[in-house]
């Protein structure tokens, strides 16, 4: 007996002077989750660093709950597997859940219960004993703001408590990676912000995967962001990145008053150029061009000085800053 | 803000396994006596079990020789509320949970199905037991009614009920071996379906069946294979038990069908879980 105890915990140590070593949160290899004939995720693999704050994005019914579920150990993959913290998902899936603090989209609960009963109850269901309980329920209450509704039923929260609750449930047990499912998800905009800020303060301690389809939020707090379409992972990048490939970036409009032809062929012999699109003509001899350009590049004071030499005039030039929503829809764009 | 960084918080940790099923144990548990449902339950019971002390109370008063519980229990109005006992009890344990999406934060925390099934079995099984505490009161109550009837009407009434061990341990020992395997069969029951109707349904469905399967060689008499059905017949056992005969068999029986069933919940809620 006390020679399994011994090589449990020298396994155990050595597993935890792997993860230091390697730094990965999660690793997902070749996720695959079918629903009889519907193939919900395909061949998903990803890696997570600890640390990281990961957004994931995708429209509705791409696969990201279903993949988020898959992580927790609630839905069990077709294929592929994945680990958290080192620990597989399906060979140690109560070692690899003891890593993860998971608030489920809709934020389910127990109405019947007081807030501090199913945080104490949460508590010790994730194992945590003895004093810790009463200090961990109360650390996760003050966190989210939860002190005057400590008492109450659950059944008579609104559903920004509720929201609050399910993400003191998440935090209990101080996990290393917090998986929110659309956290934000009917919250006004004080709430939103709230719940922001919080995610913010978190990301000190914790590995965040967040949720969710409001792209500014990503934007503002998230570092790496995974997109996912029709089950497929399009994308797994930092948002600048992401936005300086886009194709949209580095595109030029201009407005000039002159004759057309000469203009599109002058702008065109610009070397990061690749093509001169005529938008509209007006009346009044405004023509409005756009330039195509590779991505990262910035054309505006060459084709400006090329308007400038054949003396036309120049009333609008503007390039195109890409954002994470132009990559949002150029990678999920059903045409 | 004051609270401590997390490097400074040690958490105590158990991977007890009992533990955890306590602390399910403890939640269900409570679910049942600190919400109106449960009452209801013991409500129900304890009116119908009144029925049936009605009914057995002229048996008793003709017949001499046995304690109250043998004519309780073999009459037809006890089978009429312990059939339907089952389904109360056990239709929401785990159809709720899947219809509010509860499940899925139990699943997620990092505990096994085993210990959800058997925290949740346990918590309806001793909530079962209870049921039949009251009927303990019984003899006291007799004992009240003499009193009362001789300050009031001034006639010496001497029908009580005894405590005689040998009344009330085989009685209560059948109940506790039966309600173990049929509180076991309604969870499993509420392990199929996210609705708690359909539960309630197929674990009365169930039990209706067990209970005919009980009375067959009442039925059809003697064939080869009647053993069988004598072996599992409760009635038969609850009518040889609250005689005071106290058997092993039926022991042996209830505990591997509960232990079995069991099993077939934890199953079940893994394949739904797989398959959703």
């Amino acid at each position: 007996m006390n020679r399994m105890a011994g090589e449990f915990w020298l396994e155990k140590w050595l597993i935890s002077a792997s993860i230091i070593s390697r730094m990965s949160m999660v690793q997902a290899q070749h996720l695959h989750k079918a629903f009889g004939r519907f193939v919900a995720v395909k061949d998903a693999s990803f890696n997570i660093e600890k640390g990281e704050i990961i957004g994931f994005l995708g429209p509705n019914g791409a696969g990201k709950t279903t993949t988020l579920k898959m992580l927790t150990g609630y839905l069990p993959p077709s294929a592929g597997t994945a680990s958290i913290a080192g620990y597989d998902i399906t060979d140690n899936p109560i070692e690899a859940r003891r890593h993860i603090g998971y608030m489920p989209e809709n934020v389910p609960l127990y109405d019947d219960m007081r807030v501090y009963e199913f945080l104490d109850y949460r508590a010790r269901l994730k194992g945590i004993c003895g004093r810790s309980v009463r200090q961990q329920v109360v650390r996760a209450i003050e966190r989210c703001g939860l002190e005057v509704k400590r008492r109450s039923l659950i059944r008579t929260l609104s559903k920004g408590y509720r929201q609050r609750v399910g993400l003191a449930d998440a935090l209990l047990g101080e996990p290393d990676l917090l998986i929110l499912d659309e956290p934000t998800n009917g919250l006004d905009p004080n709430q939103i912000r709230q719940i922001r800020e919080l995610i913010h303060e978190l990301s000190e301690n914790h590995t965040v995967i967040l949720s969710t389809h409001i792209l500014s939020e990503v934007e503002m707090i998230c570092n790496k962001v995974i997109i996912i379409d029709q089950g497929v992972i399009k994308a797994a990048d930092t948002p600048e990145n992401l936005t300086t490939s886009l194709r949209a970036a580095g595109r030029v409009t201009v407005e000039f008053k002159g004759a057309l032809e000469p203009a599109m062929e002058a702008l065109a012999s610009i070397e990061a150029i690749k093509k001169v699109i005529h938008e509209a003509s007006f009346d009044d001899g405004w023509h409005s061009l756009t330039l195509r350009a590779e991505p990262g590049t910035d054309t505006r004071e060459r084709a400006a000085t090329i308007i400038a030499e054949l003396g036309y005039p120049l009333r609008h030039i503007y390039r195109h800053v890409p954002t994470l929503e132009d990559v949002f829809v150029e990678m999920t764009r059903r045409d | 803000m004051a609270t401590p960084k997390l490097s400074d918080t040690t958490i105590n940790h158990s991977t007890s396994y009992l533990r955890t099923v306590m602390t399910i144990f403890a939640r269900e548990f409570r679910s049942f006596i600190a919400t109106p449902f449960g009452w209801v339950i013991l409500a129900c019971a304890m009116g119908l079990q009144g029925f049936s002390l009605q009914t057995s109370l002229k048996v008793m008063s003709q017949a001499t020789g046995e304690g109250l519980l043998f004519y309780m229990l073999n009459d037809m109005t006890f089978w009429f509320f312990y059939i339907f006992l089952f389904p109360l009890i056990t239709m929401r344990l785990l159809a709720e949970e899947e219809r509010m999406g509860t499940l899925e934060g139990l699943l997620t925390a990092p505990v096994t199905t085993a210990q959800i099934v058997l925290g949740k079995y346990l918590a309806a099984y001793a909530f079962y037991l209870l049921l039949w505490l009251p009927l303990l009161t019984y003899p006291m109550m007799s004992e009240l009614a003499n009193y009362y009837t001789l300050l009031r009407y001034d006639i010496v009434a001497d029908g009580t009920i005894d405590y005689r061990l040998a009344d009330w341990i085989g009685p209560y020992s059948i109940l506790a071996f039966t309600g173990a395997f049929f509180v076991a069969m309604g969870l499993m029951c509420s392990a199929i379906s996210g609705s708690q109707i359909i539960s309630g349904i197929i674990c009365t469905g169930l039990m209706i069946t067990y209970y005919f399967a009980s009375r067959v060689t009442e039925l059809w008499g003697e064939f080869p294979a009647a053993s069988i059905f004598h072996y599992i017949s409760c009635t038969d056992q609850i009518s040889s038990f609250s005689r005071g005969l106290i058997d092993t068999r039926p022991l042996v029986l209830y505990l591997s069908l509960t232990l079995m069933t069991l099993a077939i919940t934890k199953r079940i809620i893994d394949y739904r879980r797989w398959r959703r």
